[in-house]
């Protein structure tokens, strides 16, 4: 089922959380909404739930192209899953998974055995086959998210909204569901939002992603065209460390941004560092700090003409080539370097 | 707690071990001595004085003489003693039954309206939502003479409603019985009634709940606050009913909650002398146990008092032990709420 929001505002004692925010989806899509705490991305995902009423001068929200502005959370046919799992803690996970079949009206509701096969082959969707009886204080944070995700899909929703659903679990746990869920939705074909303030998460398992800041989509686009083609210097900084060069200083070099009065950002894995400057095209700079990261290895320089300081990441091999030490005199170049006119600038 | 703290000032490293020990040492004495000086030896001197005149005096108390033999001849004096003593018996028994049937009547309607303002207060944002949450505590803070004057200043002969009030007339329910389907085909009649409120029955039942009615409300309240509502949107996401969602998703979740709300304010209810005396007019047809203690005591009868006081005693024995269940389980119910 396709969503589409159309300028959909929510104003909470004169603050603007979310601001004529219009939003499509695509049948089967899943997308991401991502921003920092306080964007709004919670708030539209909730107005899209039917648990917030967005302001009375916002558009409807349209499943399919049917207006769902009057229906209530019960009647849109959402899953809808939360980072605090909200599972029913008296109860059983196959009572938890069992709860919206047995919540139907008299007349929809099936029979006790038609409920148990669908809710053993929910357990098996989620690999919890064995723990249909414990309760969920006796489960993990990712089982209990997956006991949350079981229950929401029991009642064969057509949209499926996450609200940061792996926030509350730790790293590797998280990794491990984002491909699961990217996997499970391949499987079931189900249209799904997904909240979440983690990058990586939203780059990973998205087909498209909308980054907010301050109640509004910046940009909605693929992940790599997030991530490559930055439609402003808000989503350039949300996505990944970064380095800021002023344009109006001269940079003693070909690497300065060509325009005049535009800011240019280079991520730190994009920085070149050499020994050498046979063509005088690097910008000198002193080694000031060097901290390993696993993977890379973030060396921090200050710049000899201004001192302002210079993040670039390396690779273990390309750290080791050029064997690094602090206070070594060396020279960077700048590689796909993102310039924004002023008046983008936020 | 208290085992908990000892807990970490035992762990707690050796420079100045000798001082915490010290404190934790005279914490704990002042705690105990003032406990046993103003609870437990109060507390056991209430059974002391009940059974100062032994078992048969103490039952005495609610089991009236038995009848004299048949043939038997008594003396002025010995039946009028034996018909006073029947007649204390019977207020103490009419105390008790009154005393039950208000908080019969009180403590539902304080579920009731303890889940309202819980729910209004902790599922909702809304405009004077926290002067709501002041009002709620209000009887706490209110001398219980003060609030049974309430009601006297609004519902007695000279107050604000006193001509309607004084002239209202409504059956008692402990006269409510069967009549069988001689006239009419209703089977059921009162055979009782009373006019007016202050001074009545209703009046006690008013004052019991204005005293009584924070005790849910507050305990409620800070479960619910502490447990937010993101179950009873997934209930309702799922398709549940509002009605389902309550049943099925809130009150098991603010179960032991509401029993030790519920405990308070029965408690409470049984135990209210102060706006119950007020709004009583000390006619025996209106007292409840703690008035009715009062009165014996100031007829001199001291071991009936106690007696009768010793049956209050108990209600708050049973009271401490259910509490510490709730109070426990309910602690539970707040920690076991997943973390963000």
């Amino acid at each position: 089922m396709s969503i589409e929001v159309i300028s959909s505002s929510k104003t909470y004692n004169q603050f603007k959380a979310l601001d004529h925010v219009s939003l499509k989806v695509e049948t089967g899509e899943l997308v991401s909404l991502l921003g920092p705490s306080g964007c709004g991305k919670t708030t539209l995902l909730r107005v899209i739930a039917g648990i917030e009423t967005p302001d009375l001068d916002s558009g409807p929200v349209l499943f399919d192209g049917r207006d769902v502005s009057s229906y209530d959370v019960g009647n849109r046919r959402i899953g809808f899953v939360f980072q605090s799992y909200a599972l029913f803690k008296h109860m059983s996970v196959f009572e938890n998974i069992a709860f919206g079949l047995r919540a139907k009206p008299w007349r929809q509701r099936q029979g006790e055995s038609k409920i148990r096969e669908k809710v053993r082959e929910l357990l098996q969707l989620v690999q919890l086959q064995n723990f249909a009886e414990r309760y969920p204080a006796q489960l993990s944070g990712g089982q209990r998210q997956r006991v949350a995700l079981a229950r929401a899909l029991a009642v064969e929703p057509k949209v499926l909204l996450l609200d940061e659903p792996f926030g509350a679990l730790d790293a590797t746990v998280r990794h491990e569901l984002r491909r699961w869920l990217r996997k499970l939705q391949s499987q079931i074909h189900v249209t799904t939002i997904l909240v979440t303030h983690d990058q990586e998460e939203a780059l990973e398992v998205s087909d498209r992603v909308a980054v907010m800041n301050k109640g509004r989509i910046e940009q909605i686009a693929p992940p790599e065209t997030i991530y490559n083609h930055p439609a402003t210097p808000f989503v350039f900084k949300f996505l990944g460390t970064y380095n800021l060069f002023h344009a109006r200083k001269q940079n003693g070099g070909a690497a300065g941004p060509s325009n005049g009065g535009g800011e240019t950002f280079v991520r730190p894995h994009d920085i070149e560092i050499s020994r050498e400057n046979p063509d005088g095209s690097g910008i000198a700079a002193r080694v000031s700090h060097i901290a390993f990261a696993g993977s890379t290895v973030n060396v921090e320089l200050t710049r000899i003409d201004d001192q302002a300081v210079v993040d670039a990441a390396l690779s273990t091999h390309t750290y080791k080539d050029l064997g690094l030490r602090p206070d070594d005199k060396v020279f960077i170049r700048l590689h796909n370097t993102r310039s924004f006119d002023h008046e983008h600038v936020i | 707690m208290l085992a908990e703290n000892a807990h970490i000032l035992r762990v707690s490293g050796k420079p100045g071990a000798q001082g915490r020990i010290f404190v934790r040492r005279l914490s704990i004495a002042i705690t105990v001595t003032f406990l046993t000086l103003f609870v437990i030896i109060p507390a056991v001197n209430v059974f002391g004085q009940a059974f100062s005149k032994g078992i048969d005096a103490y039952v005495g108390a609610f089991v009236g003489p038995s009848q004299p033999a048949e043939g038997t001849k008594l003396s002025l004096s010995e039946r009028r003693k034996l018909n006073t003593q029947r007649g204390q018996v019977e207020k103490n028994w009419h105390a008790i039954r009154l005393t039950l049937g208000v908080a019969a009547i009180v403590v539902p309607l304080n579920i009731v309206f303890g889940f309202a303002a819980a729910w209004s207060v902790t599922k909702f944002r809304f405009f004077g939502r926290a002067v709501l949450v002041a009002l709620i505590d209000l009887p706490f803070s209110v001398s219980p003479v003060i609030a049974g004057l309430i009601y006297v200043l609004l519902f007695g002969r000279t107050g604000v409603l006193g001509d309607w009030a004084t002239h209202l007339t409504w059956p008692d329910p402990f006269s409510f019985h069967w009549k069988g389907f001689t006239d009419g085909w209703w089977p059921l009649e009162f055979t009782q009634s009373y006019t007016g409120i202050i001074f009545t029955p209703f009046a006690i039942v008013l004052a019991s709940i204005f005293v009584t009615f924070p005790f849910v409300a507050r305990s409620l309240i800070s479960l619910m606050e502490t447990q937010g509502s993101d179950e009873e949107v997934a209930a309702l996401s799922l398709g549940a009913s509002g009605w389902r969602t309550f049943w099925n998703v809130t009150v098991p979740n603010v179960k032991w909650a509401l029993l030790y709300g519920v405990i308070l304010c029965t408690a409470r209810a049984f135990g209210e002398f102060g706006a119950v005396s007020v709004v009583s007019g000390h006619i025996d047809s209106n007292d409840t146990m703690p008035l009715r203690i009062e009165k014996l005591w100031n007829e001199y009868n001291n071991q009936a008092a106690f007696s009768v006081a010793s049956l209050l005693a108990l209600v708050a024995v049973f009271t401490l032990v259910l509490q510490l269940v709730a109070d426990r389980q309910s602690g539970n119910d707040a920690l076991r709420r997943p973390k963000n």
